[in-house]
């Protein structure tokens, strides 16, 4: 069963650590993938840790794929290192222009709009992953009670800062950028900077609790962080 | 320095992406097509990863405020001061001369590389514009840009031979690794997947390629996966059954089951492939893909060596075909 190997495409191989979202599974994930890239082996061009997955790319110049696998099997005792908790909270506005699809998402599971932001903006969420675009975190924990499929064409242009579900997941888009979430709130925080060290405000392990502002306070928060009206 | 003077399409500063920053969620970005935009390097005496200009479509008109030698590459008319010159072929520029490059006649993608680079200040390891980002930007008329360290290794003349310039079909077949998530498609949509024939439309770019055509079933697992990483070349299928392929600006992951992965040498033919153009897919193993691309590298490595005066060209007969190889050059006394 698992850990199990696959290749995607000939420069990359997914080592794949279980079926579904858990802790478990993603600390498992981090600490194979810190301890890949400490080692740096020299046809290792970098490694992608996700919820249940290590996608290791590599240069087949230089290993082919039928090395690789046996290459990668020490690596794969690795085991996590005790984390500590930093809670990184994130002010958001519900529904509105801000966040379209809350709607969709309270009349698809039978809530209120009320009932979809007080749901979603209970638990401390996870980071299990940053991915997707720069800064986009993957946030577990979500209330099975707001779960709402995906678009079925993704938006070409969803707005830097807007927050949404999509299945069982939730997040914000750190960056303007085309994509297939329910948006249901956005924060004025600036999540992702180049400049900055981090680049990213959250890191892949910490928690994050979602705190609902009014427009007022938005608008505050935006022209602090932004420089800018919006 | 260059001033680019009329600016008619899309044009971006890259080299061959940004590594390492894909799990802070950073894409790769780079060139579209490596090798067009590596034999343009090749050309004027640079390195791989030079930063060099690259444009869709339509080139730039470009105005010289100093010395220096460049090569455009791309299937393309290219005027130097009005006198028509090729492309595939560096040439010297002198401070005020007017470099003008036409329509593609093929092809999505056209290079522009000058001795030395073009300099820029890298964000996270590199010079490649990510728009989305706002790493770099887009060009426009009136932008000046600094070339590189003006230590000329660049010679004028150079030409690329004629095996080795570049074709970019309207009707491509590209191969592809199944996987990693074939088991989320019924065995009627792989088939469908390989035997159909698909149209890049008018919503594609950097990002990816989305491709019009018959619609691909999926299993009872469904379109959606637990999000997970996004290799180049990777081909998605959402619910509405109609592939996508990641090419070089694509998120670092993503939600959407793939069916399967362009190989690496196939790359290049998927992203000059224009919106209304055609491709259809064939499957390879992981290790046919890995020999293509071995076999690639070996020849992009002759061909610089030759561009440099290394290595010398010459032709074989191979039963009906006529085949490029290369010998070393001997060093005079």
């Amino acid at each position: 069963m698992f850990p199990k190997f696959k290749p995607a495409g000939d420069s990359a191989i997914a080592i794949i650590f279980g079926s579904e979202i858990s802790e478990e599974i993603n600390k498992k994930v981090h600490a194979v993938a810190e301890t890949i890239e400490h080692t740096s082996p020299e046809w290792l061009v970098e490694v992608v840790p996700t919820y249940t997955s290590v996608y290791v790319y590599y240069d087949p110049i230089k290993i082919s794929y039928s090395e690789i696998a046996e290459v990668l099997k020490p690596f794969l005792s690795a085991e996590p290192k005790k984390e500590e908790k930093r809670i990184v909270k994130i002010p958001v506005v519900y529904g509105g222009s801000f966040g379209p699809d809350i709607e969709f998402v309270a009349q698809y599971n039978n809530l209120t709009i009320d009932e979809v932001i007080e749901i979603h903006s209970k638990p401390l969420y996870r980071v299990y992953m940053l991915g997707f675009l720069p800064g986009f975190a993957y946030l577990g924990g979500m209330d099975d009670r707001i779960a709402t499929p995906r678009l079925e064409k993704p938006r070409l242009k969803v707005p830097a800062g807007s927050v949404g579900i999509a299945g069982k997941q939730t997040g914000w888009y750190a960056i303007e950028s085309p994509g297939g979430w329910r948006l249901i709130g956005r924060t004025p925080l600036k999540t992702f900077d180049p400049r900055k060290k981090p680049p990213s405000i959250v890191k892949a392990g910490d928690y994050v609790k979602f705190v609902p502002i009014s427009e007022e306070e938005f608008q505050e928060i935006y022209k602090d962080e932004w420089g800018e009206e919006r | 320095m260059i001033e680019l003077v009329n600016v008619p399409s899309l044009i971006t500063v890259q080299d061959l992406g940004r590594r390492k920053y894909q799990s802070f969620g950073v894409p790769v970005s780079g060139v579209m097509d490596e090798v067009s935009a590596r034999l343009a390097n090749y050309l004027v005496g640079n390195e791989d990863n030079t930063p060099l200009l690259e444009f869709v479509l339509k080139g730039p008109t470009i105005k010289f405020h100093s010395s220096t030698v460049f090569a455009v590459g791309g299937d393309v008319e290219v005027k130097l001061n009005g006198q028509p010159i090729k492309a595939w072929r560096s040439y010297w520029a002198k401070r005020g001369d007017i470099l003008e490059i036409g329509t593609l006649k093929s092809g999505m993608y056209g290079y522009i590389a000058f001795a030395g680079g073009i300099a820029c200040e890298p964000i996270l390891g590199s010079c490649s514009t990510y728009l989305r980002a706002k790493f770099g930007k887009a060009l426009s008329s009136e932008d000046k840009l600094k070339l590189g360290y003006a230590i000329l290794t660049g010679k004028e003349g150079k030409q690329l031979p004629k095996e080795f310039v570049p074709k970019y079909e309207k009707e491509n077949i590209v191969r592809v690794t199944l996987g990693p998530q074939e088991e989320h498609f019924t065995k009627r949509g792989i088939e469908t997947f390989l035997t159909s024939e698909y149209t890049v439309t008018s919503e594609s770019d950097r990002m990816g390629y989305r491709l019009e055509g018959p619609k691909i079933e999926h299993s009872d697992k469904g379109a959606d996966i637990i999000t997970d990483a996004i290799p180049l070349g990777s081909i998605q299928v959402p619910k509405n059954g109609k592939p996508i392929i990641m090419l070089a600006d694509r998120q670092t992951t993503g939600g959407y089951a793939k069916i399967g992965v362009v190989t690496r040498v196939d790359i290049p033919r998927v992203a000059q492939t224009r919106p209304n153009e055609k491709i259809r897919f064939r499957t390879v193993s992981v290790e046919e893909a890995q020999d293509a691309l071995r076999k690639r590298e070996q020849m992009m490595k002759a061909v610089k060596l030759f561009l440099k005066g290394e290595l010398r060209a010459y032709k074989l007969r191979v039963s009906e075909e006529e085949v490029i190889a290369f010998t070393k050059v001997e060093k005079k006394k």
